[in-house]
C-alpha cells in the first residue's frame, strides 16, 4: 500500500512537473496552461468512461439476460458499432453546437462515447453468457434468483469484463481524443471551451506547424496515459484476476516465461483480460437468427429516417435528394466507385502490412522467450500511445522528406492505418499464442516438429481463429481511422484542406465541410454496405471454417 | 411411504425446428429412506430426468409428485449435487455453502455456524476460507455436497457426482455420502443418483433403474440385496451377480419382462 502511494505521488509529480516545464519553455501562450488542458482532457475522458460503463453494464446485462431485450438491443448496437463512428458524428453535432459552450462539450463527450461505449457492452454480454451452465443450474437449484443472483453471480462474473472493457474504452477515448477536441465543421474549427491536450496537439501540428512542439506534446500525452494506466488499470486488473471461472475457462494462460508468475504487475500478462472482451465481439460476429436480422434491418431504417427527418423536419423529397447530389461535394458523387477502390487499396495495403508484422511478432514471441520478453512489454506500453495523435506528427515529419503534401498525406494515411490495425492483430495473435495449450506444444515436441514444420503445423493453425478475429476488428477500426486520416483540415482562411482522394475524405467534405446531410447519409450507407458485405462474404465464412480448429477447452 | 413419484414423464427438446425425444413415458417411485440409482448410456436422458425432479427443467408431459404435490420449481427440500460442482469461483468454500442458506433467510451468524458444521461433516474444516480455484476436484465436490446437505433436504439428487473425480477420491466420497445417508435421524432420507458406472450404482443403491438410449425409457429395474455397509461386501459373489444383471439389461434389454 505504501509503495502504491509513493508510486501515485511520484507519477502525479512527474506529470505535473513535465506539464509545468513544457508550459514554461513554450512560446505559445495556450501551452502555458498545459496542466489545466491535461486536467480538462482527463476529466472529459473520465466522465465519458463513467457514462460508458453505466450504459454498457446496464444494457449489457439486460441484453444478455432478457431474450426480448436482446433481440432489440444487440442488433442495433451492432449496427451502430459497425458504422464508422467519426462518420455519423456530423449528423448530431450541428444540432448540439447551437447550444453554445455546453453543447460543444456535450458533443465532444458524445463523440467519445460513441467510440468508448462498445467494449464494455460486448464484454458484459460475453461474460454473462460465459457463466457456465453448472453454475446457473446450481444457483437455480438453490433458488438464488433476482437481485441475489445479480449480486452473487452476475456482478462477480462480469467484473473482469467490466474492467477489461473500461480499460479498452479508456484507450479508445485517448485514441479519439484528438479528433474530438478539434472538429472542423462547415469551414470553421470547433474546439472545447475548457481546453484539452488533444486540441493543443492538433493546433501545434495544423496551425503552428511546429514539429518540435507536436512531438513534445505527444511525449507528454503518452507519459500521462502510461502513468495513469500503471496507477489504475494494472492494479484493477490484478484485483479482478481473482474469481473468474478459472477451472472451466482457464486454458493454461501460462504467462510469459517466468515473468508472469512472479507477481510483477507491470509484466504480468495473465492479468490482461482483453481477449475476453474480444471473445464477446467474437460472439456477436456469430450469425444472428432471422428474427434478429429483421429487427436490425428495421432498426437501421428507423434510425436513418429519424435522423434525416430530424434534420429536415420531414422526409427528404426527390427534389431534395437531387439538390443534395448537385450541391458540393455531391457533383462528384459519380466518382464514388473510384474513391471506394482507392480507399480499399489503402486499407488492404495497411492490412497486409499489419498482418505480416503481427504474425511475425506473434510467432517470434511464441518460439523465443527472449523475443517474448521484448515484445510483450510493447503490448503493454502500446496501449498507452494515443495513435490518432500521431497523425499530425507523422505528417509534419514526413512532408519535408518527400516534398509533396499529398504524397506525405498518402504515406501518413497508410502508416496511421497500419499503426491502428496492427494493434488489434497483435492483441489477438499474442493472446492466442499464449493460449496454445501445453499439451499441444508437448505433442509437437514428442513427434519432433521443429523449425518451419512446427510453425506451419502447430503455431499458425492454432492462431488462425485469432487471426480472423483480429482481421475483423482491424478492418472495423481501419474504416474508422480512414475517415480521419484521408483528410487534413485547414484552419487558415482561403487555404484549402489537404486530402487524398478516397471515400473517407469525400465523407469528411460532405459532413464536416459542406454539411450536406443527405449525401453524408448516402455515403454512410455505401460504407456500411461494404463493411457488412465483407463481413458476410469473407469474415463469417472464414470464422465458420476455422471454428472447428479452435482448441477445445 | 413414497418420497417421490415420477408419473408418465415425457420430454421433447426442440432445436432448429427439429424435435428430439429425450424421455418417453418414464414412471418410477422412490420410497422414503431409499437410495436409487439411474443408470444408462450417455445421452439416454437420465440427467434430464434428474433435472426435472430438481425443478430445473419442465417436463413436456407427465408430472413428478413430491409430498403428493407436483414439483413446479426448485425447492430447498430437494437439493442437488452437480457433476461439475457448480461452485461460485469468487466465494470461499464457506461462503459457497452459505449462499443458499441466505436465500432461506437464515440469519448471518447462524449461516456461518451451519455452513461450518457441514464443512466439518465432509472433512473440509481448515479449508473454509479457500477459494475453489485452490481446491482439488475431490475437495470441490465435498463443498458441493456440504452445500446441498446444509439445506437439510428430504431428497438429495446427485448428477454423476463422482465421474469427474479420480477413482480413489470417488471411492472415499461414495462412502462418505453413504455414511451420511445411513444416519437415520439426519436428512437426507432419500437419494437419487445418476451414474453411467454400473459397479458404482450397485455399490451405493438399494435399487438400480436402467434406462435405454434415446428416447430414454425405463427398461429394467434391479433390486440390490447386498447387505450394508457395502464396503464389507464388495467382494461378495452376489455383488458381482447384480453387476452382471444390470450390465445384461443395458446391453441386451430386459428379457424377463
Amino acid at each position: 500500500m505504501r509503495g502504491y502511494v509513493l508510486k501515485a505521488v511520484g507519477g502525479f509529480a512527474l506529470v505535473v512537473a513535465l506539464a509545468v516545464l513544457i508550459g514554461n519553455v513554450s512560446p505559445y501562450p495556450e501551452v502555458k496552461s498545459l496542466p489545466f488542458h491535461a486536467l480538462s482532457t482527463v476529466t472529459r475522458i473520465f466522465v465519458t468512461l463513467v457514462i460508458s460503463v453505466l450504459w454498457g453494464v446496464s444494457f449489457g446485462i439486460l441484453a444478455a439476460t432478457n431474450r426480448t431485450a436482446s433481440i432489440i438491443i444487440t442488433p442495433i448496437v451492432d449496427l451502430l458499432q459497425s458504422i464508422p463512428i467519426l462518420g455519423y458524428f456530423p449528423l448530431v453535432i450541428g444540432f448540439l453546437f447551437s447550444w453554445g459552450a455546453f453543447g460543444i462539450e456535450l458533443s465532444i463527450i458524445l463523440l467519445l462515447f460513441t467510440s468508448m461505449a462498445w467494449a464494455v457492452f460486448f464484454g458484459v454480454i460475453g461474460a454473462v453468457k460465459a457463466i457456465p451452465t453448472n453454475v446457473i443450474d446450481a444457483s437455480n437449484s438453490f433458488r438464488i434468483r433476482g437481485w441475489r443472483y445479480t449480486r452473487h453471480v452476475v456482478i462477480p462474473a462480469i467484473t473482469p469484463a467490466i474492467i477489461a472493457g473500461a480499460n479498452l474504452a479508456w484507450s479508445d477515448g485517448w485514441f479519439f481524443m484528438i479528433a474530438a477536441e478539434y472538429i472542423q465543421y462547415k469551414s470553421s474549427v470547433v474546439v472545447p471551451p475548457s481546453g484539452g491536450v488533444g486540441m493543443l496537439l492538433a493546433k501545434a501540428a495544423y496551425e503552428w506547424k511546429d514539429m518540435n512542439m507536436a512531438v513534445i506534446l505527444l511525449v507528454f500525452i503518452t507519459t500521462l496515459v502510461i502513468v495513469v494506466n500503471s496507477l489504475t488499470w494494472h492494479k484493477l486488473m490484478e484485483r479482478a484476476n481473482m474469481g473468474t471461472f478459472k477451472p472451466i475457462i482457464h486454458i493454461g494462460l501460462s504467462g510469459v516465461g517466468k515473468l508472469g508468475s512472479q507477481g510483477q504487475s507491470w509484466l504480468d500478462f495473465r492479468n490482461i483480460q482483453a481477449p475476453k472482451a474480444f471473445s464477446a465481439i467474437w460472439q456477436r460476429i456469430e450469425k444472428y437468427s432471422r428474427q434478429e436480422r429483421i429487427t436490425a434491418g428495421v432498426a437501421a431504417l428507423v434510425i436513418i429516417l429519424y435522423i434525416v427527418s430530424g434534420e429536415f423536419h420531414r422526409l427528404p423529397t426527390m427534389q431534395m435528394i437531387q439538390e443534395a447530389f448537385s450541391a458540393p461535394p455531391g457533383e462528384r458523387a459519380a466518382t464514388m466507385p473510384l474513391l471506394v477502390v482507392l480507399t480499399m487499396g489503402r486499407l488492404t495495403t495497411a492490412y497486409l502490412i499489419s498482418l505480416v508484422i503481427a504474425i511475425g511478432l506473434g510467432v517470434l514471441a511464441a518460439e523465443n522467450k527472449l523475443a517474448a520478453s521484448i515484445i510483450y512489454p510493447i503490448y503493454d506500453v502500446g496501449q498507452g500511445v494515443p495513435i490518432l495523435a500521431l497523425f499530425p506528427v507523422i505528417y509534419l515529419g514526413i512532408t519535408p522528406l518527400v516534398g509533396s503534401e499529398r504524397i506525405a498525406l498518402e504515406i501518413t494515411c497508410i502508416m496511421m492505418l497500419v499503426l491502428d490495425m496492427i494493434w488489434y492483430m497483435f492483441i489477438n495473435i499474442t493472446s492466442a499464442v499464449k493460449n496454445i495449450p501445453t499439451d499441444i506444444k508437448e505433442v509437437a515436441n514428442l513427434f519432433g516438429f521443429k523449425g518451419i514444420k512446427r510453425i506451419t503445423h502447430i503455431i499458425v493453425p492454432s492462431i488462425l481463429p485469432a487471426i480472423v478475429t483480429g482481421s475483423i476488428l482491424s478492418w472495423g477500426t481501419g474504416w474508422n481511422t480512414i475517415i480521419f486520416s484521408e483528410y487534413l483540415p485547414s484552419t487558415e482562411p482561403g487555404v484549402p484542406a489537404i486530402s487524398v482522394p478516397g471515400i473517407g475524405s469525400f465523407l469528411d467534405e460532405a459532413g464536416y465541410v459542406y454539411g450536406n446531410t443527405i449525401l453524408l447519409v448516402f455515403i454512410l450507407v455505401v460504407i456500411s454496405v461494404i463493411v457488412l458485405g465483407m463481413e458476410i462474404l469473407i469474415w463469417r465464412r472464414l470464422l465458420r471454417k476455422f471454428e472447428k480448429f479452435k482448441v477445445e477447452v | 411411504m413414497l418420497a417421490l413419484e415420477v408419473r408418465n414423464i415425457g420430454k421433447v427438446f426442440v432445436e432448429d425446428h427439429k424435435e428430439t425425444v429425450a424421455l418417453d413415458d418414464v414412471n418410477f417411485t422412490i420410497a422414503e429412506d431409499e437410495f436409487v440409482c439411474l443408470v444408462g448410456p450417455s445421452g439416454c436422458g437420465k440427467s434430464t430426468m434428474l433435472r426435472i425432479i430438481a425443478g430445473l427443467e419442465t417436463a413436456t408431459s407427465g408430472e413428478v409428485l413430491f409430498e403428493d404435490k407436483p414439483i413446479k420449481g426448485p425447492t430447498p427440500k430437494v437439493a442437488m449435487v452437480f457433476q461439475l460442482f457448480g461452485l461460485l469461483p469468487w466465494k470461499t468454500a464457506l461462503e459457497n455453502v452459505e449462499v443458499p442458506l441466505e436465500v432461506l433467510g437464515v440469519p448471518k451468524a447462524k449461516r456461518a455456524e451451519t455452513a461450518m458444521e457441514y464443512l466439518k461433516m465432509v472433512h473440509l474444516d481448515g479449508f473454509e476460507d479457500t477459494y475453489p480455484h485452490d481446491l482439488s476436484g475431490g475437495m470441490k465436490q465435498r463443498v458441493g455436497i456440504a452445500r446441498a446437505l446444509a439445506l437439510k433436504p428430504e431428497i438429495l439428487l446427485m448428477d454423476e457426482p463422482f465421474s469427474s473425480l479420480d477413482e480413489l477420491t470417488a471411492k472415499t466420497l461414495r462412502d462418505l455420502v453413504l455414511s451420511i445417508w445411513r444416519k437415520r435421524d439426519e436428512p437426507p432420507n432419500s437419494v437419487v443418483m445418476v451414474s453411467h458406472n454400473v459397479e458404482e450404482a450397485v455399490y451405493v443403491a438399494d435399487r438400480v433403474i436402467v434406462m435405454s438410449p434415446r428416447p430414454g425409457r425405463i427398461i429394467g429395474e434391479v433390486k440390490i440385496d447386498v447387505p450394508r455397509p457395502r464396503y464389507e461386501h464388495r467382494r461378495d459373489e452376489r455383488y458381482f451377480q447384480l453387476v452382471d444383471e444390470v450390465m445384461e439389461i443395458l446391453q441386451n434389454g430386459n428379457h424377463k419382462q
